[in-house]
């Protein structure tokens, strides 16, 4: 009987009798899904954003000898590590970039060319690719034309203050017997033990500290929520035999409890405008379903049972949410882009997992909203007629 | 009505916690530990690796510990949340004979770091504050044993120290007593080992020692070498980098009663002479970029929230003018005009407004309580604020949204609408 031609001719007349309605209905449904998968987009977005956004604390793996042990007491092969680990760190993790530094420390004798008045200070060698996301800091002067020459080497600022030195001097280095120099293209502030450092080419350090073809540690910026740090040293360590991988504590706690703390706030807050959205919508569509008494007293009439009513309607209603929810997620899906622009500025992803599950949640709306019908069941169409109640 | 508290409770509930959460976040963002460090002016350069300074003990210029209670009078004194002064020492360690040793373990020299635990500072008001490293430090966790108590000779060892150097093929643990030798030979205090540290860091190969003990060991009575502040600050913006020798004298109070770090960086070089503040950059700035991403997305939840309220207050107000068509068909009828009808059910509704608006309000205070509660462990302080903006929106929205109902219900001819057509 549903599937007779009468029906969807009831339906069809139902929705297109009254356009101003029609359009009512359907904006209080597209709304209601625009907001919702604008949100869980911008949900899920924000907390896989965030995460990149960590990564401006610097590195928070260190990959270092198994058991480091004073440098002091034992200067040789002892404390260092082979430099061919460098290439074995994945480059990709989680679609990410992991960038890598491999470290060399050295303390030499460095002094401006001519004054030969020599001061001890730490040299630090890197290799590898994003210093600069492995140690954040800022740089205060930078020649960009130097930047690529072997032969540069970046001054931390307090080293800088200490030495006098500006970026384009020439530093004199010498450890014992052994000398280099190098041009100064950047001055670095970094806020930590950076700072009173001078960073130079790798093979500059290994040749000065006699130590070819090693290194002190490698440290890594490993992009992900704090259980996908924990795998992936958990995966490194036993690829990397001979050595030790962790987690750099202070970042690696810190991560995991601001990270659990705003995403728990995200949720809540999002559970909160759904909720309330999802109110919104079925306030405004019982509003316009009362409304049909007059239809359903009709109906009743003419010898409708109740049944058959209320099914006609939550068809109409699952049409609507359907309708309503198709569009409107689409619409919100395109926002939360945008939104994603504005607050991050990255585009968000559009996750396609949250398309199905808005146009659900609409059409599931919508139907509760049109259980106020069952109210009119005890319509009696005598006095819908009258015009009474 | 029900309808209008309900969308009014729940923007109460997201404006609490948006204008709370920027405070709580920058609260939780001193689990990473000091931002700003403190280091002796004229110093020659640290020669540190791996969070050990290398130095002689000669070399280099240090700090007088006295001075810190001056921290807690610069302009920013509430936002200094904790500071801890560390100096280093390397001294030769020895585990006593009575522990069942015979003979004494010769170690390699180690590193004393000497710093505050629940130390108690004296401000020159007169008052009193403890701080120490487990606050500026909150990663330095315990894992066995507990902090050494200040005052007494007790110490707390790294945990690869405590690994490395076992007596009897058993690890160091609280209860062993170790002797403390200059690296020329002088004897020093007998330390008891109280607990067991965990760092993550090159500390895990030291020993963390009260400050008194490792200045009596280095021979630098009441000094320090490095001084670790945690505070909080506002992330900077575009007129926090500007350089303050360029400012305005107006710009420059406006900077310097912003607790920006680079501000409360110079107040604290004012107060301590002869140093030299730095922002530890990754700490600040990490911090900064986060909480400024995370303040604008709730600030934009809050704002979705505020719309979707918007839309139902405005659909029910809407509603309840149409339901009202035969009043004032038959209030036309006996001679109202249209501006009084319309003055008559606007009225209503800003009642209306303002009941459901201060209902809501209540019961947004207390959804946002259990959501701060639950997220933060802390609920957030009802603002009056909230309720003066709360109250006002209502009464917009409500107008707005009845509007255009009432303007047509203005127009109504009052005939058909008697005759119920």
């Amino acid at each position: 009987m549903t599937s007779s031609p009468m029906f969807w001719r009831i339906i069809r007349r139902l929705l297109t009798a009254n356009y101003g309605r029609l359009f009512v209905l359907l904006s209080a449904l597209g709304a209601g899904a625009a907001v919702t998968s604008a949100l869980l987009n911008l949900q899920i977005d924000a907390k896989k954003r965030l995460t990149t956004e960590f990564r401006s604390l610097g590195a928070n793996v260190v990959v270092a000898p198994r058991s480091t042990t004073n440098p002091h007491a034992d200067d040789t092969s002892g404390a260092t590590l082979d430099e061919s680990l460098l290439p074995q760190i994945p480059s990709q993790y989680e679609a990410h970039s992991v960038p890598a530094v491999a470290f060399l420390y050295v303390i030499a004798e460095v002094a401006k060319p001519g004054t030969m008045h020599f001061e001890p200070a730490v040299l630090s060698g890197t290799e590898g690719h994003g210093l600069a996301e492995v140690r954040p800091g800022r740089r205060t002067q930078f020649l960009a034309s130097l930047e690529n020459d072997p032969e540069a080497c970046e001054v931390g600022a307090q080293a800088a203050k200490q030495l006098k030195v500006q970026a384009g001097d020439t530093l004199q280095l010498r450890n014992q017997a052994r000398e280099a120099r190098c041009r100064v293209f950047a001055v670095v502030a970094t806020g930590g033990a950076e700072d009173s450092q001078i960073f130079t080419n790798l093979k500059t350090a290994q040749a000065l500290a006699d130590l070819p073809g090693r290194i002190s540690l490698i440290q890594l910026s490993v992009t992900g929520t704090p259980a996908a740090v924990a795998s992936f040293i958990a995966s490194l360590g036993p690829r990397l035999p001979g050595v030790e991988v962790r987690g750099i504590k202070q970042f690696t706690e810190a991560e995991g409890h601001i990270y659990d703390r705003i995403s728990g706030l995200l949720n809540a807050t999002v559970l909160l405008v759904l909720f309330l959205t999802s109110l919104c919508v079925m306030a405004g569509m019982s509003n316009v379903a009362v409304e049909r008494k007059n239809d359903v007293g009709l109906m009743k009439a003419i010898g409708g049972s109740i049944d058959r009513v209320v099914h006609l309607f939550l068809t109409e209603a699952i049409l609507l949410g359907i309708a309503g929810g198709m569009a409107g997620s689409a619409l919100g899906l395109l926002v939360s882009v945008w939104l994603g622009k504005a607050v991050f500025g990255v585009a968000a992803h559009p996750r396609l997992i949250v398309y199905p599950i808005s146009v659900v949640l609409t059409v599931i709306t919508s139907i509760a909203s049109a259980f106020p019908l069952r109210r009119l069941a005890s319509v009696r169409p005598a006095s819908v007629f009258r015009g009474e109640e | 009505m029900a309808a209008l508290a309900m969308g009014m409770a729940v923007a109460t509930a997201a404006l609490s916690v948006s204008l709370d959460v920027g405070d709580r976040l920058a609260r939780e963002f001193r689990s990473l530990g000091a931002n700003l460090l403190v280091t002796p002016e004229s110093d020659s350069l640290p020669l540190e690796i791996g969070g050990v300074d290398y130095r002689p003990a000669n070399a280099g210029s240090y700090l007088p510990e006295g001075d810190l209670g001056k921290l807690k009078t610069i302009f920013w004194r509430f936002n200094i949340l904790a500071f801890a002064p560390m100096l280093e020492a390397q001294v030769k360690l020895h585990v006593l004979p009575t522990d069942g040793v015979s003979g004494t373990l010769t170690w390699p020299p180690t590193t004393v770091i000497g710093t505050w635990v629940n130390h108690e500072v004296k401000i020159p008001d007169g008052t009193t504050y403890r701080t120490g490293i487990e606050h500026t430090n909150p990663w330095w966790q315990i894992t066995k044993g507990r902090w050494f108590v200040e005052g007494n000779k007790e110490c707390v060892v790294g945990s690869a120290f405590a690994r490395k150097h076992g007596v009897r093929s058993r690890p160091l643990a609280p209860g062993f007593h170790l002797t403390a030798y200059t690296l020329d030979g002088h004897p020093g205090p007998v330390l008891e080992v109280v607990g067991v540290a965990d760092t993550g860091g090159p500390e895990d190969e030291a020993v963390i020692v009260p400050l008194v003990l490792a200045q009596q060991l280095d021979g630098k009575p009441g000094m320090y070498r490095r001084l670790y502040v945690s505070a909080l600050t506002k992330p900077e913006d575009a007129f926090a980098r500007k350089d303050p020798k360029t400012m305005t004298p107006a710009e420059f109070d406006t900077w310097y009663c912003t607790p920006y770090i680079s501000s409360i960086a110079l107040q604290i070089s004012e107060e301590l002479k002869g140093t030299d503040v730095r922002v530890i950059r990754r700490v600040a700035e990490g911090e900064g970029h986060v909480l400024s991403r995370v303040r604008t997305l709730l600030w934009l939840v809050t704002f979705a929230a505020l719309l979707a309220s918007a839309l139902a207050v405005g659909a029910s107000a809407a509603a309840s003018v149409i339901e009202r068509r035969s009043e004032i068909g038959l209030m036309k009828a006996l001679g109202a005009n249209s501006g009084l009808v319309g003055v008559l059910l606007a009225a209503e509704q800003l009642l209306l407004a303002f009941v459901g608006g201060g209902i809501g309000y209540a019961v947004g205070i207390l959804l946002a309580r259990a959501l701060g509660q639950r997220v933060f462990g802390f609920a957030p302080e009802p603002k009056l604020f909230v309720l003066l903006v709360i109250l006002v929106l209502a009464a917009v929205i409500t107008l707005i949204g009845s509007a255009y109902p009432l303007r047509r219900a203005a127009r109504y001819d009052p005939a058909p609408i008697l005759r119920g057509e």
